[in-house]
């Protein structure tokens, strides 16, 4: 401090003149001998009162007056400690600002507001001390990391861009942020760039790079007890839910409570039963936690089998979003349909049928539902995602107009052809998969060309020998706008899709058993079951999906999807076009009442247990502040304390005039203390 | 400084204010000047010019005083006896008490430099009269009582004793300094005595009147004079106030002006207590402020004593 300072903030002991006048006026004016004091009678001294209470205003404003004048004569080199962007030699500055909006984000600190609202005021404070020429760029670390706003030297554009952002259930992608930062940063001119991390670490690592990521706020990281509701469900009359807590004193003394929500409605089946009894708000089961940290599952038995539950946490804790959630059924994955034949695809051994088997072995959240023969109404179809047909022998004309009706809706059939394909029926056919008759022939080809069905993967060249004893020849048979994605090493078709509506149609031309050739026993078999589950759960959605992963609607061409804070915008990825794809971003956790084309459905969306589990952080190499850049934590208030005095004579200007406007009651000339002399 | 030293230094500080009132013995006089100082009759009898009657001679009596007349009439010898004009003992008794201390900054003086102009120009008309002069305390410090005197020194022992009180003690809760002055004065007062009472009777113990009216014995006459400041008397002050009685721990904040007719009602209401009590024994009060002409006081004094004399 030097001795400029030091002079002006003396100045603040002035301060204490105006106490020291008002003291030593009220001194001589107030007590005096008289010695017949004891017959005056004593009287409210009102004019004195008032005047008491004017002069403290005024006492006040000049006060703060003086002080001001103290500091505002000490700064610049006076600083408060907000954010500020120091700069070397004067230069422009890049700056990448990654704010995380992810879960963990929402949890109060101990002053009260929470993680993501001081990284906002973290971020306004830097971008208080940005000037023209600088160029910043605002990131988002909720996954998946996003560019909020690409680099741009319109600090306008920047402030409206960080007041427009909110808080999300994501999880948290701190490395992509990074990335996403660095590259924002890196076709820009200027030459002193850096990258702000405003977020509590609660991830993935920051990975090493340049221009090197500071984190300067550290009451982000500071832990918080936390418990969530990470999913819940109900399977039959059994409702079970995973809650993740921070610590286990987040979990002591709390239950989980589940209650009917606002707007279940009892079916039909469920009248005359307990449920109709049932009111939103109404607790159905409670389940006290275990204290103890990380992951827990909880099981209740409820007697209110077709009633919307939400699960909620009772008691308080850091982040009061995650503590309710609500109950999706069971299965509420995909649900696939499966066409066999057991007589002709189940494996020697027993058991279920070699597709199933390998369905299964995918430990993809996926729920199976057998079928021995296609259902003729649509409506059946669907609840499924997917269908997949191993060897039919034919679809009858109700079967047809349901499959093809059900796929125009989104649906994936895949039809694996094999020898009664050449049988089938009178009055059937394999439409839409194949026109005209199929001829089932005997085959000199190993397998597949590698090269063909190299979109695959490693897997796809297990596929180049699967020693077929037949196949059926799908050339000449597939539909127009049909599109080959796989052949036999002799270029004949093996595989072939094509978009129906909204759907999806595959088509191949071997059957799944192992009689007829070893393609289910190749790894390859799994991938292509892979690829047809993530077609399926990409065209028709996943029930239940984490916070911050897109749903898209591949051909529908109205969608609309309500979630808990309202209607979701819906992006249309080529809105010209016919086979437009819709993408709809739940980033809050609850329940969505999605509507496809008319065709209502409900999904949820849940949270990363992570978020909760995972603690706070310091990033393992704090970068130095010079490397970063000179930014410091110091800044000039001069403008700010120069608009409070001007505010502070403004206002006793104010008191003065009231005073004088003010209604002379009680008051009189002679209200001053005075002896005639 | 050592404890008398302190002691001194504390003393001179709290010197009586006399403004200006001082030098007492110049003031008394020309205070003393201004009045008419005429005699007052004596019940003592003896040398004179009126005839008073007779009495039988006994050996010793002035043979000048034998009625020769009333020998040959009566076959005795009387002697012949006449009214003559003598002195009365007037007793001052000055309220030293520190209230009497006060002095505003309106005022010539402070009240018990007032109260000593009037008791030395008293003194003065009394010994030029012939009659004795005797001085009592109530309250107060290096305060001297004198014992009845007369002739030329008395003057001066009066003024002096005057001139060294220094006024000071709390005699709201002290009956003892009252109860001393009165006393002394119950005990040596003779008949027709003239006691004269100065103070403010602010902080005078409860009691003080009635005690005061029992002098009023013996033919004795009572004159209270009650020397206020100008600001107590008018109580001039405005605005909002914190008031500081001088003895006690009285402490009042209040609005002056609107209370000033309650305290001066107050203040009536004491002075009347005084008046009718003082009135029902013979006396009288007279009410005088440090701002009055001194002369006039003395006048109404004057007049009060003969007014009330046998």
């Amino acid at each position: 401090m030097s001795f400029l300072v030091a002079g002006a903030l003396a100045v603040a002991l002035l301060v204490i003149a105006p106490v020291l006048a008002h003291l030593l006026r009220r001194s001589r004016a107030d007590e005096r001998e008289f010695p017949p004091a004891k017959l005056v009678p004593v009287a409210e001294p009102v004019a004195r009162q008032r005047s008491r209470l004017e002069d403290r205003a005024l006492l006040l404003v000049r006060a703060l007056t003086v002080l001001g004048l103290a500091v505002l004569g000490a700064t610049p080199f006076v600083r408060c400690s907000r954010l500020a962007i120091a700069r070397q030699a004067g230069g422009s500055v890049a700056l990448a600002l990654v704010v995380d909006d992810s879960l963990s984000m929402r949890a109060k600190t101990t002053s009260g507001p929470t993680r993501f609202e001081l990284a906002k005021s973290g971020a306004r404070d830097l971008l208080d001390t940005t000037r023209e020429g600088d160029a910043v760029a605002l990131v988002l670390a909720g996954a998946p990391a996003r560019l909020a706003l690409s680099a741009t030297t319109d600090l306008g554009a920047v402030r409206h861009a960080l007041a427009e952002l909110a808080p999300s259930d994501r999880s948290t992608d701190i490395e992509g942020a990074v990335q996403l930062a660095r590259t924002a940063l890196k076709q820009l001119p200027h030459t002193d760039r850096r990258v702000v991390l405003l977020s509590d670490f609660a991830g993935n690592p920051v990975p090493a790079g340049e221009p090197p990521a500071w984190a300067p706020l550290a009451a982000l990281r500071a832990p918080v007890d936390d418990c969530g509701v990470v999913s819940a469900e109900t399977r039959g009359r059994r409702a079970s839910a995973t809650i993740a807590c921070s610590s286990a004193r987040a979990a002591r003394g709390r239950s989980l409570e589940l209650v009917a929500s606002a707007g279940s409605e009892p079916g039909p089946a469920d009248a005359g039963t307990s449920s109709t009894r049932t009111k939103a708000g109404d607790l159905v089961a409670s389940v006290k936690l275990e204290p103890h940290a990380g992951e827990q599952t909880v099981v209740s038995e409820i007697d209110v089998a077709s009633v919307a539950l939400d699960a909620r946490l009772s008691g308080k804790d850091a982040i009061a979003h995650d503590d309710e959630a609500p109950v999706s059924a069971a299965g509420s994955g995909l649900l696939l349909g499966v066409l066999t034949d057991p007589a002709t695809s189940s494996a020697t051994t027993g058991g279920s049928s070699v597709l199933e088997q390998a369905l299964g072995a995918l430990e993809e959240e996926v729920t199976l539902r057998p079928m021995s023969v296609l259902p003729d109404d649509d409506k059946d179809l669907a609840p499924l995602a997917a269908l997949i047909l191993d060897d039919p022998t034919g679809l009858t004309p109700e079967t047809r107009a349901a499959l093809s009706t059900w796929v125009e809706r989104g649906g994936v059939a895949a039809a694996w052809l094999g020898p009664r394909a050449e049988s089938v029926q009178l009055g059937s056919t394999l439409e839409p998969f194949v026109t005209g008759p199929l001829r089932w022939e005997h085959t000199r080809a190993k397998g597949l060309d590698p090269a063909s069905i190299g979109w695959l993967g490693a897997p796809g060249t297990s596929l180049s020998n699967l020693e077929p004893r037949g196949r059926a020849r799908l050339e000449g048979a597939l539909p127009s706008g049909a599109r080959v994605t796989a052949r036999w090493d002799d270029g004949q078709p093996f595989l072939a899709e094509m978009a129906f509506g909204r759907g999806l149609l595959i088509t191949t031309g071997l059957p799944v058993s192992v009689d007829q050739s070893d393609v289910a026993l190749r790894p390859g078999f799994l991938a292509l079951l892979d690829e047809l589950i993530d077609r399926a759960a990409r065209r028709v959605g996943p029930r239940r999906t984490l916070a911050g992963v897109p749903w898209t609607f591949a051909g529908a061409s109205k969608l609309s999807v309500e979630g808990p804070d309202g209607a979701l915008r819906v992006s249309d990825s080529d809105p010209g076009a016919t086979s437009a794809q819709k993408t709809v971003l739940p980033a809050v956790l609850g329940r969505y009442r999605v509507s496809v084309d008319g065709a209502p459905e409900v999904r949820v969306v849940t949270i990363d247990p992570k978020e909760i589990t995972t603690p706070p952080r310091e990033p393992e190499s704090q970068p130095d502040r010079v490397v970063v850049g000179g930014v410091a934590n110091k800044t000039d208030v001069s403008r700010e304390v120069a608009l409070g005095l001007l505010a502070l004579f403004l206002l006793e200007l104010v008191l003065r005039t009231l005073r004088r406007v003010k209604p002379r009651r009680g008051r009189r000339r002679s209200d001053r203390t005075t002896v005639p002399g | 400084m050592n404890a008398s030293g302190r002691e001194t230094q504390g003393a001179l500080e709290r010197l009586l204010d006399w403004g200006r009132l001082g030098p007492l013995r110049l003031r008394a006089r020309g205070v003393a000047d201004g009045v008419y100082a005429g005699g007052h009759r004596s019940s003592r009898r003896g040398a004179g010019v009126e005839f008073g009657g007779h009495r039988e001679y006994v050996p010793g009596d002035d043979l000048r005083w034998l009625d020769r007349r009333a020998i040959m009439r009566h076959g005795r010898l009387l002697v012949r006896q006449f009214e003559t004009e003598t002195d009365r003992t007037l007793r001052l008794v000055l309220d030293a008490s520190a209230s009497m201390a006060f002095r505003s900054k309106a005022a010539p003086g402070a009240k018990l430099a007032f109260a000593a102009v009037l008791a030395a120009a008293l003194a003065r008309v009394a010994l030029a009269g012939g009659d004795p002069v005797a001085v009592d305390w109530i309250g107060g410090e290096r305060c001297h009582p004198l014992p009845a005197l007369g002739g030329r020194e008395a003057f001066e022992r009066v003024v002096a004793a005057l001139e060294s009180v220094i006024p000071g003690g709390d005699v709201s809760l002290d009956d003892a300094s009252v109860d001393r002055a009165f006393a002394s004065v119950a005990r040596r007062a003779r008949r027709g005595s003239i006691i004269v009472l100065l103070s403010d009777l602010i902080d005078l113990p409860e009691g003080t009147l009635d005690r005061f009216a029992a002098l009023s014995s013996m033919g004795r006459t009572l004159v209270v004079v009650r020397v206020l400041d100008p600001l107590e008397a008018t109580f001039s002050l405005e605005g909002a106030v914190r008031l500081r009685a001088s003895e006690g721990d009285v402490v009042v904040e209040t609005d002056a002006s609107a209370v000033r007719d309650g305290y001066l009602a107050a203040l009536d209401a004491v002075a009347v207590r005084w008046q009718e009590k003082l009135s029902a024994v013979g006396g009288m009060l007279v009410r005088a402020a440090t701002s009055d002409d001194p002369v006039h006081v003395l006048n109404e004094i004057l007049l009060g004593v003969r007014g009330n004399g046998p």
